[in-house]
């Protein structure tokens, strides 16, 4: 029997060598999360997301009983607010700490009208959900190209925040909000010291933007958006630009934490053609991802929907430059394409785990793993990391055994 | 003129084909015609979009373009003048709060000639047994974005079989998480995670071409 610790640095360096686009001893595997670690302890959504006791024992004990190498169910519990984040860029303390907090309490505190929470807007058993809204009129991009943070600071959190919309009730949820980050901190640094006496490894992350999705999801609602980048175009682009240095700063204020990663969750990138893609967004993502790495942090950019069309320009990137986690991508085309250049993660369609069978999830591993497994640089996950709370049990186990029987070098 | 208009649609053109189908109408000219017209476009970048050429960003615009141009022709055709091709009661699933795929759908959906009666988001699997029978639609339509959507989507299958009105409907789901599992395990008749393959595979559904 391992030590929690051997276990750490052996899941440790089989993360490490692929995202080095080396071989490791097996391929490593990220596990899943969502509604179903609440749901096998027996919790409610609602106390997941507001209970920071029970949800630290239902993420321990899902940990415990689906192992893995590098665990989503770890540190955050609901969904973010992502112009909050960047209200605070220019003060590092702050956004370290309640500015990338993805919790229910947050959410009760400023009262933001962008998420929906189980327990308070929707049933007690829903998944913490991200709807955005419009912040933002088209007339108010020179304002935000001028001084973004004092935009968003000032002008789009009491637009989005119900606590915060005059200065009395955004002082009172500023102090409130400064209470809660205590309580935050404690649920992280106590999550982490149980996840490595299960042999977990330590890999702090933090958190990236692609300007033109913090418009979209944040600012301007993403239907408004697309139909700015006809309408626009130039502004777009100047606020792409301008927000390029608060998302990394905001970015690095975990740097002292000794973080390694920066995940980036994409959203338009499918909905562009390769025109507007390489126009609007991809520039100023790679900006953003050169900046990260130019502080040694490598970018972790997980692909939502089909990335098909843009696949190519991942190579513009320096190699090794981070991670590419496709969703509905096919890692074996993917892994073609960028094979010595980039670790690719991904593969398992999360509808496999949620509705098919054991013998199921075992052909399909092997399958795919005899084909994308040669060369290393790659790391298994399902598409989504987020499991209804009816997933069968049985099948996560599956998962887990065949990654084990199928995945050895 | 009224190719001109077509094209503008199509080539996303929004100023030049609002301010076409403008002078058109004020010129006389045939507003059943016109809403043809647009109908054609809409069909032509959905069909752009399955082949490759156009992207979700095109589908928005064009649907938009759509859409202002209805808000113009449509008061000045006589209701029940426009023949429908079929019914579809759409709504996203219970727990899901999202309504971006589902609104997209149905601008596309509409400009394909189906009435579409939208019941809204985070809907009660009895809402759709309601639904269907209140409204006696050809399809049901069921969109989710978060997988939670997935197992709801099963349920309200199960909740229309209980019901008895299962054979007297197709169901189609959509989504970004939906694909042919999803489809498998929830017992629906057809899938699609955009649009213009849902509009398309709708069309399918009922037997007329798609």
């Amino acid at each position: 029997m391992k030590s929690p610790e051997e276990l750490a640095k052996e899941r440790l360096a089989r993360i490490e060598a692929a995202v080095n686009l080396e071989e490791p001893d097996r391929v490593p595997f990220s596990g899943v999360g969502g509604d179903v670690i609440a749901a096998y302890a027996g919790i409610t959504q609602e106390e997941f997301c507001f209970d920071y006791d029970k949800a630290k024992e239902a993420i321990v004990k899902f940990n415990r009983d689906f192992p893995c190498d590098w665990t989503f169910a770890a540190g955050f519990v609901g969904v973010g607010v992502p112009p909050f984040t960047y209200a605070f860029a220019d003060d590092p303390d702050v956004s370290a700490t309640v500015g990338m907090a993805m919790f229910g309490t947050i959410h009760d505190i400023i009262d933001d009208t962008c998420t929906r929470y189980p327990g308070r807007e929707i049933e007690k058993n829903c998944s913490p959900q991200f709807i955005g809204g419009k912040f933002m009129e088209p007339e108010e991009y020179d304002d935000l190209i001028e001084d973004p943070v004092k935009f968003i600071a000032e002008t789009i959190i009491p637009r989005i925040c119900r606590n915060m919309n005059t200065p009395r009730k955004a002082m009172a949820a500023m102090i409130r909000l400064g209470m809660e980050a205590e309580k935050i901190k404690n649920f992280t640094i106590e999550v982490g010291k149980e996840l490595a006496q299960l042999g977990y490894p330590a890999i702090p992350i933090t958190l990236g933007y692609t300007p033109l999705d913090l418009i979209g999801d944040g600012l301007r609602d993403e239907l408004n958006l697309i139909l700015d980048l006809r309408r626009y175009p130039d502004k777009v682009k100047k606020a792409c630009e301008a927000l390029v240095e608060p998302i990394l700063k905001a970015g690095l204020a975990l740097k002292p934490l000794g973080v390694k990663y920066a995940f980036i969750p994409l959203h338009l990138n499918e909905y562009l053609s390769p025109e507007l893609y390489n126009e609007f967004y991809w520039p100023y993502l790679k900006e953003v991802i050169l900046g990260f790495a130019k502080e040694g942090i490598k970018s972790f950019v997980f692909f939502e929907g089909r990335h098909d069309a843009h696949l190519e320009t991942i190579l513009d990137l320096p190699k090794g430059w981070g991670i590419a986690y496709f969703e509905k991508t096919d890692v074996r085309k993917a892994k073609e394409i960028l094979k010595g250049h980039t670790c690719v993660m991904g593969g398992v369609p999360i509808s496999l785990i949620v509705g098919g069978t054991t013998e199921k999830i075992d052909a399909y591993v092997k399958e795919l793993l005899d084909e994308v497994k040669p060369g290393g640089g790659y790391i298994l996950a399902t598409s989504v990391g987020i499991a209804p709370r009816e997933t069968p049990v049985e099948n996560i186990r599956a998962l887990i055994e065949a990654v084990e029987k199928y995945g050895r070098y | 003129m009224l190719d001109e208009i077509l094209k503008s649609i199509v080539e996303m053109e929004e100023e030049e084909a609002i301010k076409k189908a403008k002078e058109y109408l004020d010129g006389g000219g045939d507003p059943q015609k016109l809403l043809e017209v647009c109908r054609d476009a809409m069909g032509e970048v959905g069909a752009r979009f399955e082949k490759g050429e156009y992207f979700l960003s095109e589908l928005i615009l064009g649907g938009e373009i759509f859409k202002q141009i209805m808000e113009f022709t449509l008061p000045k055709i006589k209701s029940g003048s426009v023949k429908k091709i079929g019914k579809i009661v759409l709504g996203t699933v219970k727990e899901d709060v999202h309504n971006i795929g589902k609104d997209i759908f149905k601008v596309f959906a509409e400009a394909s000639g189906f009435e579409v009666i939208d019941i809204g988001i985070d809907t009660p699997e009895e809402k759709f047994v309601e639904a269907v029978k209140e409204h006696k639609p050809d399809i049901v339509g069921m969109s989710c974005l978060i997988t939670a959507g997935v197992t709801s989507m099963k349920k309200t299958v199960d909740k229309l079989k209980e019901a008895g009105l299962r054979d007297s409907i197709k169901i189609i789901i959509g989504g970004g998480r939906v694909d042919e599992s999803v489809k498998e395990f929830t017992g629906a008749d057809a899938w699609a995670d955009d649009a213009a393959k849902g509009v398309r595979l709708c069309k399918q559904l009922i037997g007329v071409e798609g």
